[in-house]
């Protein structure tokens, strides 16, 4: 256990993942092509572009929470979860990448404005006759509401996320090689500022990609909402990456069901704090009951989309709560898993939610969820999502499975629960 | 699949060799389970200095302020505070969330960080968790004096009278009633939990020492703790229930206080944010409090060898964070104030920093959001004096966030024909001024009767109680 690192012996590396991050470029390219072909060949190409922005959204939200769990286990200095958290560092290979697939989305903001921000367009017509760019609360807003504006933002956001998932991850993987105690310092350094940094990041990303569909409306939360999507969504997968680790071998002899029971038991708290973000928000403007705030859950109660409302109620929140409630479920990985694919899909649910809606005929009806937009949703989320699969696979094959050298390692290989309160 | 996950061998394990970077020690200078009994239960033992007889006599003669200030309101009206339209709510609630915020510490430190397996909580946590119940004391005042005729102040209760006369159970301040009434009960079941094996060891030693009186007084409350195998399986089951219960409630105590505001249309009230920005803030001031208590008791007691400037770090860090956490809420509010382009709210936000009451936001953003930057630094949290002045900024700061939110809102609303400008009745600052007197009587009265630290909990996080002597 305390012996000099060794080179990389044989019998220690993980299985081969080449094949398998094979089929997820290929299954990331074939949604990709699909969404593509979509947006050039359908009819409605803004249904196309919009289903987009959820795919988009959808990975850099588990990301996002990837990032901030790994700044957070630094700053706290953690010791239970260093087993896991080489896993979160493969998954912020992904960023690059998604800065490229949002490329896009930057390029229709110049060449199609107006096609999914309606403000982006000065002459979109909005519901009742006039235009953007003579709507008094646009103007009020026109200097945070502009191309210009939401491109440099928006490669602000990935500047912050790339730089500090590059210096965490330079940190952690060099440390392996050469156990200098100075990338611990530097890891934790980064995690002090890029905390507050990422916060505001994700924040602004929320308000500009999501929040800004709809530009008249208005919420202080929102950004907190973002965060616990993110941290429940990096949660879920870190538990599916995790079980698919342990139950492939490489985790076998090192994964135990303490830790595994601290990653549930953090899944379990976030389902709360979700909760009671969403409930805040939701109750505070039921509550005031002003039409500036109440007309985007208006829309909302809508059609179907009243029935995705119930359905994030009770799958998002009360059916994890319960279930995480039980400690067998926690410390168990079956259930874990199912639950945790279940976390990940219906987080993707919550985003249609936030986003779908924007899309809204001459009457100012939204669009259904049950319409051909879910099927470019899901060529988008299986297109971006095998990129980022398979950014995670090349990452994960270059580097040890679990930082040897981490100061805290055997604290988390020999990690229990303790019994004293 | 269904099978829990259990360690088998690893071959990547023989290649684990971690880097040198040690966990702080927790008590320092080795301190023995001997040494820890002596010196806690020591403080109560000894006989009293004559230091805490000044500190009761002053803490007293303020804590006669609130006394003489409540009864001349009882004995006058509700109008002898400075409230006027329309500036109905003053300092009488700036003050209760004042210091129920300050309660959130105690609680925070006990429940949440038990839940999270945080050691360090050990040396703070019984002097927090008392904290919060005289806190609640405190807070509690205002509501009740303010109802006026404070006699009928059952009325506040949901119980059958012959009037048929009900509470409007749709209002946030009926939901502060349960909401401070279960957290006030719940803290004192849970401080009391933890005491009990404290209180056998004192009936104990003062058996053995001869004192009768005080052996029956603590054994009386020790409630026939003996110390035996089921009585510890007991009261461990009791106590991580008891933080079960407690945490929720941390969290609902002060999202029902900040619903008190936001479900209004107040401009600067009305605001989604509000919830975990007042629980952060509350964090935040109940740690500035528990810092402005806890350093001078180490200093006086010579405990250096259990609360350690580890201790002291890790509640500078916890005072930055939950300081960010607000500045955050801050520019939020601020943001969505111009980007909701709604002129009544922009001109809140606008009104607070440059208006009459701008002195008030500045002192605000000063003491909350620049203050505990300093703690960044680590030369600064080592000096221990700096810290003590930083935390006392915290508390007032977070004073003044409340003071702000409130006056500055109310009195400048959408009616340019009814704005005014409140300042308190010095019956009011008395009130005020004698509660920090009412919170220091109890505190001394705590430290002098109860111990101080929970010394099973403390004796459980040092080297000798590890069943494998490793140290882990």
């Amino acid at each position: 256990m305390t012996a000099p690192a060794a080179t990389h012996s044989p019998a220690a590396a993980p299985a081969p993942t080449a094949a398998l991050a094979g089929k997820f470029l290929v299954a990331g390219l074939v949604g990709l092509a699909l969404t593509a072909a979509g947006f050039f060949l359908a009819h409605d190409s803004a249904g196309v572009a919009l289903s987009y922005l959820v795919g988009i959204s959808y990975w850099s939200a588990v990301v996002i929470g990837m990032l901030m769990l790994v700044l957070i286990h630094h700053i706290f200095d953690a010791g239970w979860s260093v087993v896991i958290r080489r896993q979160f560092e493969h998954g912020l290979a992904a960023f690059p990448w998604l800065f490229v697939l949002f490329l896009p989305l930057l390029a229709s903001a110049w060449l199609k404005p107006g096609l999914i921000w309606p403000w982006m367009d000065l002459s979109h017509e909005l519901h009742g006759g006039h235009t953007v760019g003579t709507d008094p609360l646009y103007l009020k807003k026109a200097s945070f509401l502009n191309v210009k504006m939401f491109t440099a933002m928006t490669v602000g956001f990935f500047a912050v996320w790339i730089w500090l998932s590059a210096r965490l991850r330079k940190a952690s993987f060099t440390q392996d090689a050469d156990g200098d105690k100075k990338w611990t310092f530097m890891s934790r350094k980064t995690a002090a500022f890029g905390i507050p940094l990422n916060a505001l990041a994700l924040t602004f990303a929320a308000i500009y990609w999501m929040k800004s569909l709809e530009y008249h409306w208005f919420s202080t939360m929102y950004g907190v909402w973002f965060f616990s999507n993110c941290i429940r969504a990096a949660l879920a997968f870190g538990v599916v990456i995790t079980v698919w680790l342990y139950q492939r071998g490489d985790y076998k002899g090192i994964y135990n069901t303490n830790q595994f029971h601290c990653l549930t038991a953090l899944a379990f708290a976030f389902v709360v704090f979700w909760a009671y973000i969403t409930f805040s928000q939701y109750f505070l403007i039921w509550n005031a009951n002003v039409p500036e705030e109440t007309f985007w859950y208006n829309i909302r109660e809508s059609g179907d989309w009243w029935w995705i409302g119930m359905l994030l109620l009770f799958g998002h929140f009360f059916v994890p709560f319960l279930f995480w409630l039980v400690y067998r479920n926690k410390a168990t990985r079956a259930p874990a898993l199912k639950i945790s694919l279940w976390i990940a899909a219906i987080i993707l649910v919550d985003i249609c939610y936030n986003v779908l809606p924007a899309l809204k005929d001459h009457h100012g009806v939204p669009q259904p969820f049950f319409s051909v937009n879910l099927l470019w949703v899901l060529t988008s989320v299986v297109g971006i999502g095998g990129i980022c699969g398979w950014a995670y696979l090349r990452s994960f094959a270059r580097t040890k499975l679990i930082p040897i050298r981490d100061p805290r390692i055997v604290e988390s290989l020999t990690y229990h629960e303790a019994t004293a309160p | 699949m269904s099978s829990h996950i259990e360690p088998a061998g690893h071959p990547l394990l023989a290649e684990v060799n971690p880097v040198a970077i040690p966990r702080q020690e927790l008590v320092h200078h080795g301190r023995d389970f001997h040494w820890i009994t002596e010196k806690v239960c020591g403080i109560v033992e000894a006989k009293t200095p004559v230091w805490w007889w000044w500190c009761f006599g002053v803490a007293a003669f303020v804590a006669s302020f609130t006394v003489a200030g409540l009864i001349y309101l009882v004995g006058t009206g509700v109008g002898v505070w400075g409230h006027a339209n329309p500036v109905n709510w003053a300092w009488d609630i700036v003050n209760f969330v004042f210091w129920i915020g300050i309660g959130h510490a105690g609680t925070l430190i006990s429940a949440i960080l038990c839940l999270l397996r945080q050691k360090w909580r050990t040396s703070i946590n019984r002097a927090s968790e008392a904290m919060t119940i005289f806190a609640v004391v405190c807070a509690g005042i205002f509501p009740v004096f303010h109802v006026g005729r404070v006699w009928m102040a059952w009325y506040l209760f949901p119980i059958p009278n012959a009037n048929y006369i009900w509470q409007n159970f749709r209002s946030p301040l009926e939901w502060d009633v349960f909401a401070v009434s279960t957290y006030g009960t719940v803290s004192v079941l849970f401080w009391y939990v933890g005491l009990l094996p404290d209180l056998g060891t004192m009936r104990d030693r003062f058996t053995a020492a001869g004192n009768l009186l005080k052996a029956r007084l603590y054994g009386f409350f020790a409630m026939g703790w003996r110390g035996s195998n089921r009585h510890w399986a007991n009261y461990e089951m009791a106590y991580l229930i008891l933080a079960g219960v407690a945490t929720p409630l941390v969290l609902s105590v002060h999202t029902i206080v900040s619903f008190d505001f936001a479900v209004s249309l107040i401009p600067g009230w009305h605001t989604t944010i509000f919830p975990p920005y007042f629980v952060a803030g509350a964090i935040f001031s109940g740690f500035g409090m528990v810092m402005t208590l806890m350093l001078p008791l180490r200093a006086i007691y010579r405990l250096e060898d259990l609360i350690t400037q580890y201790h002291i770090d890790c509640m500078c860090k916890i005072t930055l964070a939950t300081g960010t956490m607000v500045g955050y809420a801050y520019a939020m509010e601020f943001f969505i104030a111009w980007y909701g382009a709604n002129p009544y709210e922009g001109f809140a936000f606008i009104n607070r920093a440059f208006g009459h009451y701008a002195w008030a936001y500045w002192i605000m953003i000063t003491c909350n959001v620049i203050t505990p930057q300093f703690f960044w630094s680590r030369r600064v949290r080592e000096n221990t004096t700096l810290v003590w002045i930083l935390s006392i900024f915290v508390n007032v700061g977070m004073w003044f966030e409340r003071f702000v939110i409130i006056v500055t809102s109310l009195a400048r609303d959408f009616l340019p024909s009814s704005w005014g400008y409140y300042s308190p009745s010095i019956v009011e600052i008395f009130t005020f001024f004698g509660t920090f007197g009412v919170f220091s009587v109890l505190f001394l009265l705590f430290i002098r009767f109860v111990p101080i630290m929970p010394m099973s909990e403390v004796k459980a996080v040092i080297p000798q109680a590890d069943p494998h002597g490793t140290g882990h």
